[in-house]
């Protein structure tokens, strides 16, 4: 059973004050349990461990996809192949953040890798402010969390500069290139993360902006500008799919900006492999039996209880839980039926005393650096709860 | 273990715990709620101004430009380029009278005066132009209902203040002012699939 530890919610006001406006869900309940889960020092340790090497797996399998030409089989769109090949070559795109979704960790189950959101994570408010103010809130000084994740951030934002481990020359290195960061109008939590990493970017030392999707304009041969000014650094928390699908052309001038040295993007369009669950496949081919994986492929697995998931799917849509005989068990409806499925063998996730069911979601930025967690039933949606933690 | 940290080790003034004192909004300089507000449109313009009737005028075109230029035609059929001393001099009469008051570009009646045709300073002020030129005006003119009114009313047609709006919105570039211009915009211009205080769709 998931060890819980009731606390003091945080009032709405503060939650907005400090930026963070999507605390009620769509059904009116709030966003933020009035619970930690209590982990231990040992379990943030492997938590930390697990993060570490399976980055180091990915980075393996990107390897091998990008040599064996497999951006195909793993869904990658044809007018992003480029880009993808080019950002996965030149050193200098760098991968900001990713956030793995694990399985166990807690509970005596061990750590499974459900997915790695390596291209757009949000959660980033939440695991990185959130779960802090709520100790702050209850008066616990004293008590710990696995939360590096602001700190780890801002080192990563001087990596990009510096591309070594070591963040010591950055101020030396940096020339001023300007940093652009980017939603999609309209959507104010994902607004917020991305305000939210401009601001860590400040710190770090950056000269930065912000600007909507639609006011920026792209120049095949020139770059990106935003009110004339020219911007070197571009994050946009915009799915590189959703580019590719729904605006082909900017996946063209993109491609060209970036063959042309025109601007560096983030999170690197190679983050769409690891993004990609076709890529889990992969991974089972090249580390099968891995404790930290799951078995993994495109066709479904013979009598074992599975999980069926769209390779570009959001918020638990289109995913489908089965029988080892094929029997739909459980069965989100989603729009994302049309790409390609991965079966991916079922695992039982941590539950409470009520039978709710937490994931952990562990952020990478260089190293693991932080830990969250979502609650809900048998597949995370998007009413799923966030849940913060803490290490006793 | 250095990966786990109490909240009494995170320092106050800055990072994590500055962020916790004060929050996002407070460490911006615009916060988010703000940013929808009616901002002065900081591309330059090419104006095209019509002389209606004698003396009054209208804006014919505008299109968003690399610089700002201004042409006036008159009812005679000739064309002339305003030159920067003279676009400042106009604007600076006509900034007079919205500090005093007296200009029917921020008069409640602005949009009735206005209808019939302006003064060239008026025209310019009303047009993008005068969002470029005039931006030390600031906030008393884009703030001003009336203004907004007036400077609809300024427009030759409704069809071009419409298409004067929608190309700077988008950013697009006009084909006869950048028609050598390979830079797009406008993407993702229908906004979020999930809109408003909602929940994001992706990352997880």
């Amino acid at each position: 059973m998931v060890s819980l530890r009731p606390v003091e919610p945080l009032d709405t006001h503060y939650l907005e004050e400090l930026g963070f406006v999507w605390h009620t869900d769509s059904d009116e309940s709030p966003y933020l349990a009035d619970v930690l889960v209590e982990v231990t020092e040992k379990e943030a340790e492997a938590y930390y461990e697990a993060g570490n090497t399976l980055y180091e797996m990915f980075v393996e399998a990107g390897e091998y996809v990008i040599e064996h030409n497999l951006l195909h089989e793993i869904g990658i769109p044809f007018n992003l192949v480029d880009l993808v090949r080019e950002s996965w070559e030149n050193e200098v795109h760098w991968h900001l953040y990713g956030r793995f979704d694990l399985a166990g960790g807690i509970d005596g189950k061990p750590i499974k890798l459900l997915e790695f959101n390596a291209d757009t994570p949000t959660a980033l408010f939440e695991t990185a402010i959130i779960q802090w103010a709520i100790l702050k809130r209850n008066g616990m000084e004293e008590a710990a969390q696995f939360n590096l994740v602001y700190e780890k951030l801002l080192e990563n934002f001087k990596r990009l500069v510096t591309l070594e481990e070591s963040v010591e020359l950055f101020h030396e290195r940096y020339e001023g290139w300007r940093f652009l960061f980017t939603s999609v109008r309209g959507n104010v939590e994902e607004e917020n993360t991305v305000r939210l990493l401009q601001h860590i970017a400040d710190e770090a030392g950056y000269t930065t902006e912000f600007a909507y999707i639609d006011e920026i304009e792209f120049d095949g041969e020139e770059g990106i500008f935003y009110q004339e000014e020219n911007y070197e650094l571009w994050f946009k928390l915009i799915p590189w799919e959703d580019i590719a699908l729904e605006e082909p052309d900017l996946a063209r001038l993109l491609t060209r900006i970036v063959l042309n040295r025109k601007a560096i993007i983030f999170n690197p369009a190679y983050t769409l492999m690891f993004q990609s669950k076709g890529f889990l496949k992969i991974l089972w081919d090249l580390y099968p039996g891995h404790p930290l994986l799951l078995e993994s492929s495109f066709e479904p697995l013979e009598g074992k209880m599975q999980v069926k998931k769209p390779f570009f799917g959001r918020e638990g849509e289109s995913v489908a839980i089965l029988e080892g005989d094929g029997t739909v068990l459980v069965d989100l409806p989603g729009e994302y039926d049309a790409f390609p499925p991965l079966y991916q063998e079922y695992v039982e996730l941590p539950r409470d005393s009520e039978g709710r069911k937490y994931q952990a979601g562990l952020f990478f930025a260089y190293e693991s650096c932080g830990l969250g967690y979502r609650r809900g039933g048998e597949i995370m949606n998007n009413l799923s709860k966030f849940v913060g933690h803490v290490v006793v | 273990m250095k990966y786990i940290k109490r909240l009494s080790q995170i320092s106050t003034g800055v990072g994590v715990g500055a962020l916790l004192a004060v929050g996002l909004s407070g460490c911006q300089q615009k916060p988010a709620d703000q940013a929808a507000a009616v901002q002065p449109q900081q591309k330059n313009a090419f104006v095209v101004i019509e002389e209606v009737t004698p003396g009054k005028y209208k804006i014919a075109e505008e299109f968003p430009a690399k610089e700002t230029r201004i042409i006036l035609k008159k009812l005679d059929g000739t064309e002339k380029v305003l030159t920067k001393a003279e676009m400042d001099e106009l604007i600076k009469k006509e900034a007079a009278k919205i500090e005093q008051g007296t200009s029917p570009l921020t008069s409640p009646e602005g949009a009735q005066m206005t209808s019939g045709g302006m003064s060239i300073g008026q025209a310019i002020l009303a047009s993008a132009a005068g969002a470029i030129l005039g931006s030390w005006i600031g906030s008393k003119l884009f703030n001003n209902p009336n203004y907004r009114n007036a400077r609809r009313a300024g427009y030759k047609s409704p069809s071009a203040y419409n298409r004067s709006v929608n190309s700077f919105k988008k950013g697009a570039r006009g084909s006869s002012s950048r028609a050598r211009s390979t830079r797009r915009s406008g993407f993702f211009g229908g906004g979020s699939r999930s809109m408003g205080m909602g929940r994001s769709r992706f990352g997880g």
